[in-house]
């Protein structure tokens, strides 16, 4: 099962902050020691190595905010899909690297990058996050960064909740190859 | 007058049949060769099993599982992974090279199955590596890889903007094409090409065996790349008669093709051997910077560093000499074809008398999968292609890469040291 599917087609959130660093890589998201584990059992280990907290603490909805390069290294899809099954809302990052990004819309995890998004927030913050419209808003300082949405395409695919429902779809522009 | 186009991009309008690609266009494509580890061939089958409403494999012959982190199911549960996968293959008549044939792409080049002007996705994020040899070649996801490649041989790409790197001077002895390789992520940073594709060019480069051109690709990832490429020339040809099963036509660059940026790279500015330190492959220093550290493991094998002129590297730099006392030194060949070749010319037999662990061609140490954890506190310098905390078992243990060379002479000495002596 996609353990994203549940995520609301939307796409705008609102959540406390998880705030994290530059060059995140996949194997502090899902060590492969746990990626043959239940999504359920990766998301109580996910990021624990660089805050034991995030997976104890961590409540739906919330958002996850990095720096550049998040999800750089190996490019497994359990690494998003972990992150999805901790009920996070979205993850906002400087960048993402281009697995991460392929991967996160794949499987339907809300993600949007955001320029000067590590400087805009400090952990706990409260933040909405209106992807299709590329905008972040900082209840705490009363601030809004605005950024570039992702091509349509691949807003498409997340609504859909993933590439394989997407697939599914009768409307998607992919469907000559069904 | 027609478009002025690069290799990528006349490779991506072959396959997404269509006039022309511009970066920046969502393509969906046809795709020649599907390549997956052990690891990725398990993710994928189980996607392809469970959320797919039984749809069939669309053209068997394109896919390729290749057994590498495993030499032996070290767990139960790890031989009935790998059991559900040979049963798969079984089913869609899938080609398996099983446990012990090598690391996933080497084996791929061994096998002859790639060829110039392809289009090759794995799940597995060095499969830019054969950019090298002339193919549009990208990692990409478990759901891409089950629902649109085995279902349809297709996958979607949004076709990448071009930069040339222009590698050129001459490095300084004891500057190796993977110093060089490294030199070139530390000094551009590695998050510097996210979604680009960077071809690599220069006098540099074009002096460089295919085997040496490799690490260039094979490195691009931890830059951020979507893919890299060698424009191809006579070497590429040669190296393609000699390997490729299947015919082909190779692939140019249109004279005068246009690139989102062209950075230039002075090897000559290389300061010595390079060696990428915790936490990331873009930490890249001097070995001067580090040398003295004490190290408990050196490892010589798997997508980077398993290859022959490595083995032959470092029964070179060993000299006769014994590994040092309480460092443990494992070998693991690239591929069959390296790991005959290291023991017709009596390299293993030298390893083996220094005191060495050889072990079955494959990924060896990557991910710790089937060997090459360690504990907090523990040292592990390699020429693998990833240092990351906790990817080789405790985040608080240390990984460095770098050369053969300086691998071998770290190894000989229980320091990380300077192969120039």
């Amino acid at each position: 099962m996609n353990p994203a599917s549940n995520n609301p087609a939307t796409l705008v959130f609102e959540g406390a902050c998880w705030k994290f660093g530059h060059n995140v890589p996949t194997d502090a998201i899902t060590p492969t020691r746990l990626v043959w584990k239940t999504f359920d059992e990766m998301a109580r280990h996910c990021l624990e190595s660089l805050d034991p907290d995030f997976p104890r603490r961590v409540r739906p909805g919330d958002i996850l905010v990095a720096g550049r390069n998040f999800g750089c290294s190996s490019g497994r899809a359990a690494a998003p899909k972990a992150l999805a099954a901790t009920g996070i809302g979205a993850v906002v990052a400087e960048r993402f690297s281009r697995t991460f990004y392929r991967n996160g819309h794949e499987v339907g995890l809300p993600i949007l990058e955001a320029p000067g998004i590590h400087a805009f927030v400090e952990p706990g913050d409260r933040l909405h996050v209106d992807i299709a419209n590329g905008e972040v808003r900082n209840a705490r300082t009363g601030r809004a960064l605005r950024t570039s949405p992702p091509p349509p395409f691949l807003l498409d695919m997340l609504r859909a909740g993933g590439l394989i429902p997407y697939l599914k779809s009768e409307s998607n522009p992919l469907m000559s190859v069904r | 007058m027609d478009a002025v186009v690069n290799m990528i991009e006349k490779i991506l309008a072959r396959a997404g049949r269509r006039p022309r690609v511009e970066p920046g266009d969502v393509v969906v494509a046809d795709v020649d060769l599907m390549v997956m580890h052990d690891l990725s061939a398990s993710f994928v089958t189980r996607v392809f099993r469970e959320e797919l409403d039984g749809a069939a494999v669309h053209d068997p012959s394109r896919i390729v599982f290749v057994f590498d982190h495993n030499f032996s199911a070290p767990t139960e549960e790890g031989a009935r992974r790998l059991h559900r996968v040979r049963e798969f293959a079984a089913e869609h008549g899938i080609r398996v090279f099983d446990a012990g044939s090598g690391s996933l792409h080497h084996v791929i080049i061994e096998s002859g199955l790639w060829a110039p002007g392809q289009v090759i996705i794995g799940c597995d994020s060095h499969t830019p590596i054969h950019g090298a040899l002339g193919a549009f070649a990208t990692g990409v996801g478990n759901n891409s890889m089950a629902a649109m490649g085995f279902a349809h041989s297709k996958a979607w790409f949004r076709a990448p903007e071009t930069v040339q790197v222009r590698l050129e001077g001459a490095p300084h002895e004891g500057v190796t094409p993977r110093d060089a390789a490294q030199h070139v992520v530390g000094s551009l940073g590695e998050d510097s090409a996210i979604y680009q594709a960077l071809e690599y060019a220069g006098d540099y480069v074009e002096g460089l065996s295919i085997e040496d051109r490799c690490l260039f690709p094979l490195m691009s990832i931890d830059l951020g790349a979507k893919a890299a490429f060698i424009d191809p020339d006579a070497k590429t040809e040669a190296f393609a008669r000699e390997h490729a099963r299947a015919g082909f036509e190779l692939v140019r660059n249109d004279p005068g093709c246009r690139y989102a940026d062209i950075v230039r790279i002075d090897l000559a500015a290389i300061d010595g051997p390079q060696v990428a330190c915790p936490p990331t492959v873009g930490n890249v220093r001097p070995v001067r910077e580090v040398q003295g550290t004490p190290i408990d493991i050196a490892e010589v094998g798997g997508s980077t560093g398993g290859r022959l002129r490595d083995i032959r590297t470092l029964v070179r730099r060993l000299d006769g000499r014994s590994v040092h006392p309480g460092v443990r030194l494992q070998v693991v060949p690239a591929n069959r074809g390296i790991f005959k070749a290291a023991l017709r010319e009596g390299l293993i037999e030298a390893l083996v008398d220094a005191g060495a662990i050889v072990c079955p061609p494959g990924a060896g140490s990557n991910q710790a999968v089937n060997m090459g954890a360690m504990c907090a506190g523990e040292t592990m310098i390699s020429n693998q292609a990833r240092n990351f905390p906790g990817r080789n078992g405790s985040p608080e243990a240390r990984h460095f890469l770098a050369s053969t060379d300086t691998v071998a002479v770290s190894a000989a000495t229980g320091r990380i040291a300077d192969p120039r002596g």
